[in-house]
């Protein structure tokens, strides 16, 4: 909920209060409250439900967390470097009934602790967005991350939407670049799967080999933990057929499903593949 | 499941010297589809046993002896050659889906195929357009096609996939471009927008207009008969989804404000005419 621009109103900010212009650290951001109606786009973007924990990075007056709460019936935290708008903002938490879900912290968002958050709203400008970068990529897995106006350069947002401003949302992928290696039980033969992925945030490129066969991997796709990708079976012939897998990424292996063939015909089965290096 | 071959074919024929400068009409030269690409194509299409599928040149019976045999589906293939007609039929008996397929002779630039819910096609480029016009007004709003390799010239596929070849799904959008008179009821009350929308394919985009104003439609979708659009008023957004009721109205249910329990209300829009409301 803050926004970079410069030392006026930081200045403006100390003028009125010369007494904690010691102490007090700059804003590097000036104050800019997000319009209710992106906030709550923000939120639905996200798929805010009772689950989740909500961090605000720059949390102003509290209105994301506060809506969160209120409306998505989520906890919440928000972290701010302005004491006044902490004050504020626990003020209008209380206000809105919420106060027991949500809590604010006079803090520098970078210092912020992201331990339980499972969702993150940020509004910054650019140079702060990709500063920011890093630190989100190392994330659990699946963590929601929404902004509006300003992206992360080149980690292409997972989902957009314009409702008056445009809004941003990256899924934390899971690391899964490397070598895997899986054994699939498919009648009649057992297969086995070579799998090299590379990966650039959450777009993933793929080769296979089925049996010791090269194969190309079709539509493969990383959301958050969940991993899937096509190889078309060409072990038999006369029936030849694609596997579609799905799966998640948990550390250094992945546990799903693999379906061969389609309608009425296709078959399920489980598959685990062990990563055998990075 | 037709398909073009290749350059070749172009070149070779005599027809080009017989008219020059006009294209000449090749016939689709017959290359079955791999069975992994009729699995995907009706994937895609998401088949099942409510629908209807035309496959325009079915070739040996592929698609449709699929469509029927794992999907449960009704099948119709249209094919220009007598002897795969026979073909086909032959291999519908021996998969035990006679019941459920048909074929019929003829040219699919002349042939009935209105009641599909999917068409498949597997054509040459230029076949595959010269279909289209006929596609779009003759078919019913939501219908899904899928080619395989090539897809319209100038309409974007509401979907593509790539698993060995590229197949492109579309769905026929309904035709929403004009005025409209959009009634809602919203939580503070009714309301009642001039509503206007220009529509390419299923891309459409638009806005009401309001005493003062005007409120862009943001999110707008239209895929089939259902139409989708966010409109923002005095800082609260409606969310409005529907379905649109042949050429003269759409109606549906509007979410207003966020989180788990929005207020809920309805909507309905009827087309004004031309010359009926300009006074």
């Amino acid at each position: 909920m803050k926004f970079v621009q410069l030392a006026l109103v930081s200045l403006g900010v100390l003028a009125a209060h010369p007494v904690f212009a010691q102490e007090e650290r700059k804003p590097d951001v000036p104050y800019v409250a997000t319009p209710q109606v992106t906030v709550d786009e923000m939120l639905r973007v996200a798929g805010v439900g009772p689950q989740d924990f909500v961090l605000d990075l720059g949390s102003g007056d509290g209105r994301i967390v506060i809506t969160a709460a209120k409306k998505f019936g989520a906890r919440g935290l928000g972290v701010d470097i302005d004491w006044r708008l902490v004050g504020q903002a626990e003020e209008n938490a209380r206000l809105a009934g919420v106060a027991d879900r949500v809590r604010f912290l006079e803090q520098d968002l970078f210092q912020a602790d992201f331990g339980q958050a499972t969702v993150i709203t940020t509004y910054l400008l650019p140079f702060y967005m990709l500063k920011l970068r890093p630190k989100l990529l190392q994330l659990k897995p699946g963590t929601r991350i929404v902004s509006h106006d300003f992206d992360f350069g080149d980690w292409r947002p997972d989902r957009k939407t314009n409702v008056r401003k445009n809004v941003f949302l990256w899924i934390v992928p899971a690391p899964a670049a490397g070598r895997w290696r899986a054994r699939l039980e498919l009648p009649p033969i057992e297969r086995l799967l070579d799998l090299e992925l590379k990966q650039r945030y959450q777009e993933v490129t793929a080769h296979a080999r089925l049996n010791g066969v090269p194969s190309q991997v079709w539509e493969a796709a990383l959301v958050g933990d969940r991993l899937s990708f096509v190889v078309v079976d060409t072990t038999d012939r006369d029936d030849e057929a694609s596997l579609y897998f799905d799966g998640r990424v948990n550390g250094d292996v992945i546990e799903g499903e693999v379906t061969r063939g389609v309608g009425a015909t296709r078959s399920v089965t489980r598959w685990r593949a062990a990563r055998v290096a990075r | 499941m037709r398909l073009l071959a290749a350059v070749a074919l172009f070149l070779a024929g005599s027809a080009i010297a017989a008219t020059p400068g006009a294209l000449p009409d090749i016939p689709t030269p017959y290359l079955p589809s791999t069975q992994v690409a009729v699995d995907e194509m009706l994937r895609l299409a998401g088949t099942g046993p409510d629908d209807l599928v035309v496959d325009l040149g079915s070739g040996d019976g592929r698609v449709v002896i699929a469509a029927a045999r794992d999907y449960g589906a009704r099948g119709l293939g249209i094919e220009i050659d007598p002897k795969l007609v026979a073909e086909g039929e032959a291999n519908a008996r021996q998969a035990g889906v006679a019941d459920r397929v048909a074929f019929r002779q003829g040219d699919v630039l002349v042939a009935d195929y209105r009641a599909a819910t999917v068409v498949t096609l597997y054509l040459l480029p230029n076949l595959v357009d010269k279909l289209k016009p006929r596609l779009l007004a003759e078919l019913k709003p939501g219908t899904r096609i899928v080619a395989h390799d090539y897809g319209f010239s100038d309409w974007k596929p509401d979907r593509s996939v790539v698993i060995s070849k590229t197949y492109h799904l579309y769905f026929v959008p309904a035709a929403v471009a004009g005025r409209w008179r959009l009634h809602a009821t919203l939580p503070e009350g009714e309301r009642e927008f001039d509503f206007e929308l220009d529509q390419r394919y299923q891309e459409i985009r638009g806005g009401a207009r309001v005493a003062g104003g005007y409120l862009p439609a943001f999110e707008a979708r239209l895929a089939g008969d259902r139409i989708a659009f966010v409109l923002v008023d005095n800082g609260t957004s409606h969310r409005f989804e529907g379905r649109v009721q042949g050429a003269l109205a759409m109606e549906g249910t509007v979410r207003s404000g966020p989180g788990r329990s929005p207020a809920t209300g309805s909507w309905r829009a009827t087309r004004v005419l031309r010359g009926s409301d300009e006074g």
